[in-house]
């Protein structure tokens, strides 16, 4: 395996939920490498383990063994405080169901984002007005998240998440709870940003449709890596054949799959 | 089945309003203890006037404000728990469960809970009874034998009280329950939920408005003179209380949307926007959180005062045990010996006169320099007003219209019976006997008054001013007494004798009755507590005391009962009725303070839910743990204090300004804010000990199950 150019790299990962007697392995020996600028997706049935894997990755939810490298950092190693600090200046998130604040605005929520990190005033609007411009969301900044659409409010969180510019954006079902139109715009947007703003972007989805976007996809199985497929110059349709035709094999969900 | 279920979901309920049991427990337990009262029979015998026990009546009074409360508070948890669980009941009616049942499930919860509470406060009651009862019966001079028995009566009247709260509530709450259909019980919380904005502009100019409201209030307080105005008065400060919530949070708000400085600071803006709309959503609640804390503050600040007048003036003021006036200045007091020897063991008399020269310098003296007449009795020009102090002297009621002298001997020898220490003085010389309390404001009398000596030649010299507590409400004079050498006494002649006894073990009840029986009927009917409550009334207003037969000196807030005070007896009998204020108002303040804290307490505790999905949020955009505890803690005092500071606001002037004019007519050694300060604490204390479980709660709900990722 080559090491240098390695963003983020994964090692021997398990993660064991339970007593001794009773031991489910959630994620068993996983092992992969992001590198920086990629859109990998992780796909996977319910109860795959793709889901911890996230957040063992997003430095939610502790390993039991292995290791987790972003660059030269083992954030296995880290402190609870030092793990804090570490997601506050690395890590973007996006959820299936936004986890926007609902005393915010739209605006706001992006607002403390950076104040929570210690910004200048003017430099927070000035960011924030260009994320709000990137991502089209301007029209609705004084709006609270529940007056907006579902897909509005995951491009808020991804304008939430990218603020800061964050070496990996972490984004966990995504087109969960969205409409066929809103997912492909917000697919696209992932795209756009992965290309013009080389955002690294790891996303965890069941859904052939939401994984076809991806440059490269990891396939995982009752808790361990089975197979992966890279896009290179296919086009997206294509990509989705083979992803179904994966899927298909393993006996995975084709209902979302269109 | 329902029962089972009604009684799961209670326990479920018991975890979640876990405060809300605990201060129905304190309630019951109150109850239980202050009704109690109602059925000691002891003390209500010993100290019963005209056929009524106070104390009954004042603790009967202070249990209907209690009951209004209470009921409110039931009323409001009962409301606030429907909420919440709303989806849950509609999903009972999904499941074909009939709305009656549905309905009587909830208020069959209730009742188990009520229960509980009920029962753990009767047995905590029980302590607490025994607690109030030893401390009354100690301040009362009576003996109490601890007797741990729960008295039907007492318990039954508590029951009654909580029953009738509950079931004013429970009414409500069933025709709450009619009106709703699944789709509106599901969809409950979700409408909760949405924020609404508008006009919070135009609603910003509430806050400047209802802040002014409470300034006009600081300046008119002290002028207000009739009902009417004080009505008017005390609705427009209800209002601006209110206003005040609802203008707070347009003003955050708008504060928020203009990208004010202060938001880019760290987390304020997500503090300022969480408060902003908990305010919001509770503004009305908030109010009246603030009114029950006012409140709890202004009793808990007059009971303060009244105590420390119990403590301290009231246990110095009768140096002798027994103390007899006769007007008539042949008096040899031999039916009074006759009395007292038949019931009790005396060590000593001492029987003497007090002197006048029937003039009024003195008295025209302290009419015009006492803080308490100054203005009155002053021309605007400082001189004395002489039409108003002849007025006053002969007509209005003093003790005595002239001044009152006592000679060197006579004095000595009283002080020597009270233990105090002889004083000499030359032939030249003057000494002024003072009440303590007016020690300060006579220091210059010195230079105004003329005293003649024995030959009427030279002017006698003051030596020094005597501050001891010497029995001056009418019988060592009434303030003041000048003391002379012997000599000066053959120029004047006696003015009226007085008798004092010295005693040895138990004085009986009663005794000042019979005393007074012989001297003709009191002089003033002090245990008539609506005339007495009528003269403090006319004090407030600035009438001061009209009533001819009332004799204060300058002593105004609680006056002297009997003509011949007999220590033993007077002071358990003031003590009493002290005691029937004091305790009261403690009782209310208590209740009060808990009640409204119990309500911030489960506001917060049960949005818990909720916060915690937003601290998880927070811990997403790289919030640390500590930092997210100093969020929590922020985040719930800027919430408890909000109301607590706004009543402190409120109630410190009222306070402030009786408890100045208590601290000037009864001479209690206390600065005047003192009071305020110790009711501040002690409302305080109990604050911390709710804003303590409410913060371990509410941090254990947040960070319950870790910090993970939904989904």
């Amino acid at each position: 395996m080559n090491h240098s150019p390695d963003y983020i790299r994964v090692c021997e990962v398990e993660k064991y939920y339970g007593t001794d007697a009773n031991v489910t392995k959630a994620v068993d020996r996983v092992s992969f490498c992001v590198e920086k600028g990629e859109f990998v997706g992780v796909m996977g049935a319910s109860g795959s383990g793709k889901s911890t894997l996230l957040n063992m990755l997003a430095t939610i939810d502790r390993v039991t063994a292995g290791h987790i490298y972003y660059e030269s950092v083992d954030i296995t190693e880290l402190s609870e405080d030092a793990l804090s600090e570490f997601r506050k200046k690395n890590l973007g998130f996006v959820f299936q169901d936004y986890n926007l604040l609902d005393t915010l605005t739209i605006e706001e929520n992006i607002i403390l984002a950076l104040t929570l990190q210690g910004g200048k005033r003017d430099a927070i609007q000035e960011s924030c007005r260009e994320i709000l411009k990137l991502l089209g969301i301007e029209e609705i900044r004084e709006k609270f998240p529940y007056q907006v659409s579902g897909g509005q409010k995951q491009r808020c969180a991804c304008a939430r998440a990218l603020i800061n510019h964050p070496r990996l954006l972490l984004a966990d079902e995504p087109t969960g709870a969205l409409d066929s139109k809103s997912a492909q715009t917000l697919l696209e947007t992932f795209t756009e940003l992965n290309q013009r703003m080389e955002a690294t972007i790891l996303m965890v989805t069941h859904d052939a449709f939401s994984a076809s976007y991806c440059g490269r996809i990891l396939f995982l199985k009752d808790g361990k890596l089975f197979h992966e497929l890279v896009r290179g110059d296919k086009s997206r349709r294509v990509f989705l054949q083979e992803i179904l035709d994966v899927l298909s094999l393993t006996g995975g969900e084709l209902t979302d799959a269109e | 089945m329902l029962n089972k279920l009604a009684f799961r979901n209670m326990k479920r309920s018991a975890k979640d309003y876990l405060i809300y049991i605990l201060t129905m427990t304190v309630v019951t337990a109150l109850m239980y203890s202050f009704n109690s009262l109602f059925f000691q029979n002891e003390l209500a015998a010993s100290f019963m006037t005209n056929g009524v026990d106070v104390m009954t009546v004042m603790i009967g009074l202070a249990t209907v404000f209690i009951l209004l409360i209470t009921a409110w508070l039931i009323h409001y948890m009962i409301r606030f728990m429907l909420e919440k669980r709303s989806s849950e009941f509609g999903l009972y009616l999904l499941l074909g469960m009939k709305k009656k049942a549905v309905a009587r499930l909830y208020i069959r919860e209730n009742l188990l809970l009520g229960t509980a509470s009920f029962f753990l406060g009767i047995l905590l009651g029980v302590l607490l009874q025994q607690i109030l009862f030893s401390i009354l019966f100690s301040m009362v001079r009576m003996e109490y034998h601890l007797q741990i028995s729960l008295n039907p009566w007492t318990i039954l009247t508590t029951f009654l009280l909580y029953a009738a709260c509950y079931l004013l509530s429970l009414g409500r709450c069933r025709r709450k329950f009619k009106r709703m259909n699944i789709y509106s019980l599901m969809n409950a919380k979700r409408q909760n939920e949405e924020i609404r904005e508008k006009h919070e502009g135009g609603k910003r100019i509430l806050l400047p408005l209802s802040i002014a409201g409470i300034l006009m209030f600081w300046a008119v307080f002290e002028k207000l003179s009739n009902t009417l105005e004080i009505m008017l008065f005390l609705i427009g400060l209800v209002v601006s209380i209110y206003l005040f919530y609802a203008g707070l949070s347009a003003w955050i708000i708008c504060y928020v949307r203009k990208k004010g400085r202060g938001i880019y600071r760290g987390q304020n803006l997500f503090l300022l926007r969480q408060f902003a709309s908990k305010v919001r959503t509770m503004q009305f609640t908030m109010g009246t959180l603030t009114s029950l804390f006012t409140l709890a503050l202004l009793g808990a600040s007059i009971a303060l005062m009244f105590n420390d007048y119990e403590n301290t003036v009231l246990e110095d003021k009768y140096p002798f045990d027994v103390q007899i006036y006769s007007a008539d200045t042949e008096e040899d007091f031999a039916e009074e010996r006759a009395v007292l020897e038949a019931d009790t063991t005396v060590t000593g008399y001492y029987s003497y006169h007090i002197y006048t020269d029937e003039a009024d310098q003195v008295n025209t003296w302290m009419l015009t320099h006492l803080d308490a007449w100054r203005e009155r009795y002053c021309n605007a020009d400082g001189s004395p007003n002489r039409t108003d102090i002849e007025k006053m002297l002969r007509t209005e009621g003093v003790y005595y219209p002239y001044d009152t002298y006592m000679g060197l001997t006579d004095y000595n020898h009283l002080r020597q019976m009270i233990g105090l220490e002889e004083i000499q003085m030359s032939a030249e010389e003057y000494l002024v006997q003072i009440k303590p309390r007016l020690y300060s404001e006579i220091q210059e009398i010195g230079g105004d008054l003329q005293i003649a000596d024995g030959t009427g030649e030279r002017m006698l010299k003051l030596r020094e001013i005597v501050d001891d507590f010497f029995s001056q409400d009418g019988h060592n004079g009434a303030d003041y007494l000048i003391i002379v050498p012997d000599a000066v006494l053959e120029r004047m002649h006696p003015y009226y004798s007085e008798l004092v006894v010295q005693t040895k073990g138990e004085i009986p009840m009663g005794l000042e009755d019979r005393l007074d029986a012989l001297a003709g009927g009191s002089r003033y009917d002090l245990e008539n507590m609506d005339e007495f409550y009528d003269e403090l009334d006319e004090f407030m207003e600035g009438d001061y005391i009209t009533d001819p037969d009332l004799c204060a000196g300058s002593d105004m807030i609680v006056v002297n009962a009997s003509v011949n005070p007999v220590r033993e007896n007077l002071i358990p009998e003031v003590k009493y009725l002290l005691s029937s204020v004091i305790l009261p108002l403690f009782y209310m303040g208590l209740v009060f303070v808990c009640v409204a804290v119990t309500v911030l307490s489960v506001q917060q505790l049960s949005d818990s839910a909720k916060y915690k999905f937003r601290y998880d949020v927070l811990a997403k955009l790289g919030c640390g743990r500590s930092r997210i505890r100093l969020l929590i803690l922020q985040q719930l005092a800027a919430y408890y204090l909000c109301p607590a500071i706004l009543a402190i606001i409120i109630s410190g002037r009222m306070i402030l300004f009786v408890s100045r004019a208590f601290v000037t007519m009864t001479g209690v050694p206390a600065a005047a804010g003192s009071f305020f300060l110790r009711s501040i604490l002690l409302f305080f204390g109990i604050y911390l000990v709710y804003f303590v479980v409410t913060y371990a709660g509410f941090k254990r709900n947040v960070e319950e199950k870790g910090q993970r990722m939904t989904g």
